[in-house]
Parts: structure tokens; C-alpha cells; sequence
């Protein structure tokens, strides 16, 4: 089957809109790493006031998608208050840029990621808002409702193929998953599993089993 | 796409020659005869057959008899692997290949590993070259098959395959050596009598041929069993129905090849130099990857650009009409950065960032300009947009 682009991602990855850096950004966030394959800067101006983002840019180093949807997320989140641009979700995101390949979606995740991690970034500066890493189960399965299945472009949690979450009191973390060990995507998986439990620095060890 | 298509991934398919077609032509429609005795039109078509079959084995100084027309490479790459190994079972098990092998070789080798054979998978070096070392170590008194690559399609690199060859022959029984020669063909001189080779693979259409066409060759004397089962027409080892425009375009491509080698080497030699020299004049922070040019398969580069990715730089290139390869992992179907690249010692990012260019006839100087152009324009384009590597630049 044919994989490919809608019009308006091709439009965002030829023309994006919002790239480059803000000189003396109020915050700042940065997603992904080049060991992942995507990251992502996103650099926002605040008005402190009204908390409106007044300005927003972006550098992307990956792919098609990857600028496509860090542009579309920058125009959606410019002129919008903080509490707005932080409900704007992945499948919004995407639906705005008229559809992702499945195997792509990921790419939506991480803009909003950015974005989310950026206006942290500023309520953590302004605000003195703890950024928290506290490892409770619902943190780390928030995190892991950002690990999307290539397959079909949806996250493990909703696709319920993330079977048993557990931590040890020596904070290791046993994941379970209800995938084959055959799948193309496992490796991927892992990758992205690790990287995101990367966010909890008190997590001893991350380990991965297929059931 | 309205200008003149610029496509430098002959690794991955090619245009049909029109020679070849012309010479298909007859067979796809009024000489649509198949092989006979007695007959004008079956005698005809068996010796069009000969013919094709000779032609092929003079490209490579092989007997005619030697010489299997298949239906691609994984069809031939089956066929003498599987066919080698089985034949042999009594004797063993064991075979060796790489882990940087293509994967329509190492698929075999999966399936064969399912059905109770051991395989030994020895490594390479940053540029693509086999660990003759871990060959001699892998070395097994059930040891029947060796397989490898000869031009790695990634990295360019030409494996030795006499320096191969004498390694195994330090066992005391015979090891065959099988090369899939995909890459290889018509890109240096290849000599079965004198490259210690007991079996090959060639896919037809990454050199101006028709697609679904392969052939195997399999020196006389090499146990091998048949692996598919039918009417054998031509083939012990290829029963079945007999494709013959195919094997026509599949001679007419050979012959186009081979009329003029001396001069087309040095021709994608030429080619390969300007690609590669107008890219570090032209485009800061590269990674060649693979052998020195000079040293690799005169038809094929593959550079890494820092800081970028390589599907963005293969899609803008597209917008040009201009088409590569990447090895990224996110034009990948499993997001996966390629394993060549990762089993040669290279990062995540190197892999990501890095664009094949593969030649054939039709390549010109005018296509490699062009691509240069497009390559510096895009390379700068999408650092502006990259968050890495701004202290460096």
C-alpha cells in the first residue's frame, strides 16, 4: 500500500512556518535526540500578563513530518493562551495537517511534547511551578501514552498492549508488553520506551517484557 | 515534475534500455513461441535460448551450461543456498555469512535456521570490509556454505573473493563459496574460473534490463539440489515456465554491458569523482561512508550530511525531480536506522543523515551537476531549520 504525505504536509515541509530561534526565548524546551532520530527545540515568548504566547519558533532536525507538524503545532499554539496551547493534542495536530501515516504519527507526539515541555519550561521560570518526575504508575503510563505503535499510528496504552506496569521499591521498572517478538516495530518500541522512562532520572532500570 | 528525471538509485532498480526492449519486442508478441525440437518455431526459440545463454556465460567466462535464467535475485539466491545446503546436510550443517549481508540473503539464512541449519555471522569493518579473521575462526569440520555480498549494496565496498576463497580452502573439506553479485555485475570484471566463486546471483534489472529477471550461476561439479519442483523444460534446478522476452532482454542487456565495460567503468568512475568532489568543495560537514572512491564500486557513493536527516533530503530532491536512496531510519518501514550502517560502527545520526547515489548507463554529467546544485541548496535549507551543529558551522 501506498505510504504517503497529505498536500498540507508536503505545503508545511516545503514552506514552514515559525523556524528559527527567539533572542532572549522566556523558555524553552527541547524533545527527542539525534540518537532517536527527531528532536525538537520549540522557543516561546510569553506576554506575563495575559499568559498569551506572542511568539513561537522551532528547529527540527528530522524528517518531513517532523517540520510538518512542528509548524502546524507553532501556528496553532501562536496567539493562544497558555492554558489553550497546552490542550492542543497530537490528533488534533495531525487532523490539522489532514491525516499522518501511521507510521509518522510519532512525529505529532513529539511537537506537542515540545510545546508542552516549552510552556512547563516558562510556568517553571514565572510561576516556580515544580516540573514533576515523581515515579508513580500514572506518571510513567502518561508518558508511555506517548509511545505510539508504527503499525497503526496509536499509542500503546489506548492499544492496550501495555499489559503490567510495575516499580520495585528499588525503583526499577518492570513494563510488559503484549507484542510479538517477531514484530517490526519492537526494537522501535524499546527505543522509545527507554528514552521516554530517560525522563524520570530517580528510575533505577527499565525493563522491557513480551508476554 | 516538470524537469528531466535525475535518478541515481540503480542499487534499487533501472530504466529499461531501449535496445532492450526493441530486442524483447518480437518475443512479447509475434515470436511468442516457446523452446521445441523439430519445429521451425521451436527450434527458433531454443536457439535464441542458447544464444542468451552463452552470451551470459562469456560475460562472466563461465560454460553456457552453467548459467540459470531465474526470475530475479532472491529467486537465484534460494535457489543455490538452499539448494547447496540441502544437497549437502549429510556432510553438515553449518554456514557462514555477515552480518552486513543483504537482507534477501540473510532472509534465506533465517528460514534456513527454522529448519535445523547453524549459521555464523562474521562482522566488518568501518568501510564495509569482511573480518577474514573471524572467517578462518568460524571455520567448522561441518562448515558446507560461505555467502557474502560482493559489492556491498550500502557501502560500496568489493569484497575479495580470492582472499575468501583462501581462507576456506585451508579446511580439509570443501567449503563453497556463494557471492551474491547483485551489486557487482557489470560494475567490475568478474571471472569465475579465476575468483574462486562456486556460485553466484545477478538481478537483471539494476542494469538497464528487464525487471524480473535473475541469473544463477552454479560451477559444474557444485551439489546442489533442486529446491522447486515441475516441468523441466530448460532447468534442473528453474522447472517451470519459461520466460522468454526475458531471457532476451536479459542477453541484450548483458551484451549492451559488456561491448563497451572498459569504457562504462571508467565512465561511472568519472561520474563518481565529480559527485564526490563537487560535494566537499561545495557542502560542509560530510561523512563518506564506505571505501575510498578508487577503492569502492565505481558506480556508487553514499555520504552522510551532519545535522540534517535523510529522508527531508530525499524528499526535496524529489520536489527536483531528482531521486536517491537514504538510510535513515525514518524512511524505514520499522523506524529503524539501517543495520549496515549500525554494524559498521556508525551513530544513530551518521545513518540518518546519510543519501546513496547509484549510477547506470543513462547517468549523465549534466544529472550529477544538477544533483549538486539541488544537494547544497537543500543541505543549507534544511541546517537552517536544524537545531545541531550551529556552534560547529
Amino acid at each position: 500500500m501506498a505510504i504517503k504525505y497529505s498536500e498540507l504536509v508536503i505545503e508545511h515541509f516545503k514552506n514552514p512556518h515559525n523556524v528559527g530561534t527567539i533572542d532572549k526565548a522566556d523558555a524553552s524546551a527541547t524533545e527527542g535526540s539525534p540518537a532517536c532520530g527527531d528532536q525538537l527545540t520549540v522557543y516561546l515568548k510569553v506576554n506575563p500578563e495575559t499568559q498569551v504566547i506572542e511568539d513561537i519558533k522551532f528547529q527540527s532536525y528530522g524528517c518531513a513530518s517532523n517540520i510538518a507538524t512542528a509548524s502546524i503545532i507553532t501556528d496553532l499554539a501562536l496567539g493562544k493562551t497558555l492554558e489553550k496551547a497546552k490542550a492542543i493534542s497530537w490528533k488534533q495536530a495531525a487532523d490539522e495537517l489532514g491525516g499522518l501515516p501511521p507510521v509518522k504519527m510519532h512525529c505529532s507526539v513529539l511537537a506537542v511534547d515540545a510545546l508542552r515541555s516549552a510552556i512547563k519550561d516558562w510556568e517553571h521560570k514565572h510561576l516556580g511551578t515544580q516540573i514533576e518526575q515523581n515515579i508513580t504508575k500514572k506518571n510513567l503510563v502518561k508518558e508511555l501514552q506517548k509511545v505510539i505503535y508504527g503499525k497503526v499510528g496509536v499509542d500503546i496504552v489506548s492499544l492496550k498492549l501495555l499489559k503490567y506496569i510495575g516499580i520495585d521499591e528499588k525503583k526499577n521498572v518492570l513494563i510488559e508488553l503484549a507484542v510479538s517478538k517477531d514484530d517490526p516495530f519492537i526494537e522501535d518500541l524499546k527505543n522509545e520506551i527507554n528514552e521516554r522512562m530517560e525522563k524520570f532520572p530517580d528510575v533505577a532500570s527499565v525493563k522491557i517484557s513480551l508476554v | 515534475m516538470s524537469s528531466k528525471e535525475v535518478y541515481l538509485d540503480s542499487c534499487k532498480t533501472s530504466r529499461l534500455a531501449p535496445e532492450v526492449l526493441d530486442a524483447m519486442m518480437p518475443y512479447l508478441t509475434d515470436k511468442y513461441w516457446y523452446p521445441g525440437s523439430f519445429t521451425s518455431i521451436g527450434t527458433e526459440i531454443a536457439e535464441v535460448i542458447e544464444n542468451a545463454q552463452e552470451i551470459v556465460a562469456k560475460s562472466l567466462n563461465a560454460k553456457p551450461e552453467e548459467i540459470t535464467f531465474t526470475s530475479g535475485g532472491t529467486d537465484a539466491n534460494n535457489i543455490a543456498i538452499q539448494g547447496i545446503l540441502q544437497a549437502n546436510k549429510e556432510k553438515g550443517r553449518h554456514f557462514i555469512c555477515s552480518t552486513i549481508s543483504h537482507p534477501s540473503v540473510l532472509a534465506v539464512f533465517q528460514g534456513l535456521e527454522k529448519q535445523g541449519f547453524e549459521g555464523t555471522y562474521i562482522s566488518a569493518n568501518r568501510d564495509g570490509y569482511l573480518n577474514l579473521e573471524e572467517l578462518k575462526a568460524a571455520i567448522r569440520p561441518d562448515t558446507i556454505l560461505a555467502a557474502f555480498t560482493h559489492i556491498n549494496h550500502i557501502l560500496g565496498t568489493i569484497q575479495d573473493s580470492n582472499a575468501i576463497r583462501d581462507i576456506l580452502d585451508q579446511a580439509d573439506h570443501k567449503i563453497y563459496l556463494f557471492m551474491d553479485s547483485c551489486e557487482s555485475y557489470t560494475k567490475i570484471p568478474i571471472n569465475v574460473e579465476e575468483s574462486g566463486i562456486d556460485s553466484l546471483s545477478i538481478s537483471v534489472h539494476k542494469f538497464n534490463g528487464p525487471k524480473g529477471m535473475g541469473i544463477l550461476y552454479v560451477k559444474n561439479g557444485t551439489k546442489i539440489a533442486p529446491t522447486q519442483f515441475g516441468i523441466v523444460r530448460l532447468y534442473k534446478l528453474k522447472p517451470g515456465a519459461i520466460n522468454v522476452p526475458g531471457i532476451v532482454g536479459t542477453a541484450k542487456a548483458v551484451e549492451m554491458a559488456f561491448s563497451d565495460f572498459d569504457k562504462q567503468i571508467e565512465r561511472y568512475r568519472d561520474l563518481q569523482t565529480l559527485l564526490y568532489d563537487e560535494i566537499i568543495k561545495r557542502i560542509p560537514d560530510t561523512i563518506l561512508n564506505g571505501p575510498p572512491i578508487g577503492e569502492r564500486s565505481p558506480a556508487h557513493l553514499n555520504v552522510t550530511f551532519r545535522f540534517i536527516e535523510g529522508e527531508a533530503i530525499m524528499m526535496m530532491l524529489d520536489f527536483d525531480n531528482i531521486h536517491v536512496e537514504t538510510g535513515s531510519a525514518c524512511s524505514s518501514q520499522n523506524l529503524q536506522p539501517n543495520y549496515i550502517l549500525m554494524n559498521t560502527g556508525r551513530t544513530h545520526e551518521e545513518s540518518h543523515g546519510s543519501v546513496r547515489f547509484t549510477l547506470d548507463r543513462f547517468v549523465t554529467t549534466e544529472d550529477i551537476l544538477k544533483t549538486v546544485d539541488a544537494l547544497e541548496k537543500t543541505a543549507k535549507e534544511l541546517r537552517r531549520r536544524s537545531p545541531l551543529g550551529k556552534k560547529e558551522q
